[in-house]
């Protein structure tokens, strides 16, 4: 009786989040740790790498003197972009954050409009209606790195820009704590018709890593890889700031670090994530213009097979163990 | 008064009586699914509880309902080389169905109002060219074909009044691994005949769309809308719904720009009701609600969720994790769960199906 009341306490205990008082046993990896120890964090770190480029593009527009925390605050958001559920999703803002890929230009064509334009336009509320691939990264990186000089002060859109930016993390890391992350981990309960099961929360978490290793595979590397007889550099994600190697890094990182918190028992699957982050790591061709080279190609070509193993090995050890698979429909549609 | 005929055909009806969907527990849809390693076609009420479970020999993709009989037609997955008539009130399979040598079943099929033909979508195996197959339904023998006037015919529903439309999805297939081999040259179209199979119309869609492959139809008051699915760059967003009125050009109707790219650029099912239509996509794991005129109202997230079919004024849509929804603009409502992965359809039952 005395036990069975001790082991409901500890279980109530680590459904709280206490898992660190245990100092033996293995380390628990699932969900709720997931929620609480990967995915809050890394909001809140969006919110606040973004809140500090805001602030110092209140002070300067000077590039050189934003370079480092717009960097910081992109290596913030691919920490979390591969997150295609929650708050993020609501009103179009991850596509806003980072419209990419963008094969007609949609974004150059959106954001001309609001170089030099009315500043009642760049005002928050406005802003925040502009269509959402003239917001963003991307939209930042095209003021900060121009292929041309820009004739038009820029100052006041790279401002509006960031702002823009710190409010929808703000708004994302809010939704977060204040609802979301209850709705993750209350799944199965009466009453959430979001998660039925707590398993629907493994899935739809294993549904994004494979999403996510898809997306770096297919298009991060995919789209500027192109053929052998023609690679396509110029394609390349976040190019003019010398970004696409890195955001193939940060994000196999970031994938990394929720596969590990979600389960304990997918050692093959870390194997592959690690051997593509070596030879991610290994690469120097930060903007992918080596592939124009057969050596290049090559290489990039590899880290792409190793991207593609780590998401077979998750397909088949990761699914295994979290006992999900990518959904009946969504595998194999008709 | 009783006339005497009247009498004659009520001692008709008694001596020999004609089986009923009530004989099968009126259920109101059929969705196929699977349990573990089975396949299964379950018959539904609006409720979302399962009135029957019926075993199927693999994984089915669409049922066609027998308007009056209680007869399920469970089409095989592209490239289908059988589709089974069950009979609902016993599960027994009552006939099977084999395409002629060189042709194959392409996932649907729709009887007329009486139900005394049964129209199957088909592709001639080398080629894809679509083929209507005609079945009578007294014995379900093969009584004719009609050509489809497009590549890879998918859908085709009746309208009220008897003609038919056919959503020829334009994609060539390899005819045993479904390999797609004319992305460079497709070009689907909505074709309609009239009861007798003569072609009335015919709509494609404009040149920049012609890699939008047309696969799934519902009923509108004056036409049918039509769920896309693009086959082209995926990064390009395109519309996955359109409407269109015999007559007239089809409309596209985009998503909203914040949602223009959550369904992943598949539409999986179509359905109409409550002068609203409601697209479903699996790979984006939502339901997007339109008005009649297209405009975008809703977009609801579900993974998974690919089923969908009026519930009322309302809609009901089925996930591949067992769950069923009643979903209007306001939102997506959890009706029931079963541990069945719910697969591409959920098919009304009735005359209106």
């Amino acid at each position: 009786m005395t036990i069975r009341i001790r082991l409901a306490v500890l279980a109530c205990f680590l459904a709280a989040g206490g898992a660190l008082a245990l100092g033996a046993g293995p380390a628990r990896a699932d969900y709720p740790e997931a929620v609480r120890q990967t995915l809050l964090p890394g909001y809140a770190d969006f919110r606040a790498a973004t809140a500090d480029l805001a602030a110092k593009a209140a002070e300067t527009c000077d590039p050189a003197a934003l370079a480092a925390p717009f960097n910081a605050a992109w290596d913030a958001w691919l920490e979390v972009q591969w997150l295609r559920l929650g708050p993020a999703e609501d009103q179009g803002r991850a596509l806003a954050i980072a419209f990419w890929p963008d094969p007609k230009g949609m974004g150059a064509k959106a954001q001309k409009a609001l170089i030099g334009a009315d500043p009642a336009l760049l005002a928050p509320e406005a802003f925040a209606q502009q269509s959402v691939a003239a917001r963003g990264f991307f939209s930042l990186e095209r003021l900060l790195y121009p292929a041309t000089p820009l004739a038009a002060d820029t100052c006041p859109l790279i401002r509006a820009t960031a702002d823009d930016l710190a409010r929808m993390a703000a708004a994302i890391e809010t939704d977060w704590t204040g609802s979301y992350a209850d709705v993750m981990l209350t799944a199965g309960a009466p009453g959430n018709a979001t998660f039925l099961t707590e398993s629907e929360v493994r899935q739809a978490l294993f549904t994004q890593i494979a999403t996510g290793l898809e997306f770096i595979k297919d298009q991060r590397i995919g789209r500027p890889l192109g053929t052998f007889d023609k690679p396509r550099p110029e394609l390349a994600e976040a190019r003019a700031s010398g970004r696409s190697l890195r955001n193939v890094l940060v994000s196999l990182q970031a994938l990394r670090a929720m596969t590990e918190t979600l389960s304990p028992n997918a050692p093959q699957t870390l194997a592959a994530f690690d051997h593509a982050i070596q030879l991610a790591q290994a690469l120097d061709d930060p903007d992918f213009s080596g592939i124009a080279d057969p050596s290049g190609w090559l290489k990039l070509q590899i880290l792409q097979q190793a991207v593609d193993a780590t998401r077979q090995k998750a397909l088949s050890e990761l699914a295994r163990d979290l006992g999900v698979d990518l959904g009946f429909n969504a595998a194999d549609g008709d | 008064m009783a006339t005497r005929r009247g009498f004659l055909a009520g001692l008709a009806a008694l001596s020999l009586p004609v089986p009923s969907w009530a004989d099968a527990g009126s259920p109101e849809y059929l969705a196929a699914g699977k349990i573990g390693d089975d396949f299964v076609l379950h018959g539904l009420d609006g409720s979302g509880a399962t009135l029957f479970t019926l075993p199927l020999p693999a994984r089915g993709h669409a049922a066609a309902a027998h308007p009056t009989r209680p007869l399920a037609v469970a089409f095989a997955r592209r490239p289908g080389v059988f589709a089974l008539v069950l009979d609902c009130r016993t599960g027994e399979i009552a006939h099977r169905l084999t395409p002629p040598e060189g042709r194959q079943f392409n996932g649907h099929g729709a009887f007329s109002e009486d139900g005394s033909l049964l129209m199957t979508s088909e592709v001639v195996a080398e080629g894809s060219a679509g083929r209507v197959g005609l079945w009578e339904t007294a014995g379900f023998t093969r009584i004719g074909e009609w050509d489809s006037h497009g590549l890879g015919p998918h859908e085709l529903r009746r309208l009220p009044g008897g003609r038919i439309v056919v959503a020829n999805g334009g994609i060539e297939t390899d005819p045993t691994d479904r390999t797609l081999l004319n992305l460079d040259t497709m070009r689907p179209n909505l074709a309609l005949f009239s009861a007798e199979g003569a072609l009335l119309d015919l709509a494609e869609l404009p040149e920049e769309l012609r890699q939008n492959s047309i696969r799934h139809l519902a009923l509108t008051a004056t036409g049918v809308a039509f769920a896309m699915q693009w086959q082209g760059d995926p990064a390009e967003p395109v519309p996955l719904l359109g409407l269109w009125t015999p007559g007239a050009a089809p409309v596209l109707c985009p998503a909203a720009e914040a949602e223009m790219f959550t369904l992943q650029g598949y539409a999986g099912s179509i359905a109409c009701a409550g002068g609203r239509v409601a697209l479903t996509s699996p790979r984006g794991g939502a339901v997007m609600i339109f008005s009649e005129t297209g405009a975008p109202l809703a977009t609801h997230r579900r993974a998974d969720l690919c089923g969908v079919a009026p519930l009322g004024t309302a809609f009901i849509a089925t996930d591949g994790a067992g769950g069923l929804w009643r979903a209007t603009p306001e939102a997506l409502e959890p009706l029931s769960r079963a541990d069945v992965a719910w697969d591409n359809h959920l098919v009304p039952v009735g005359l209106t199906a």
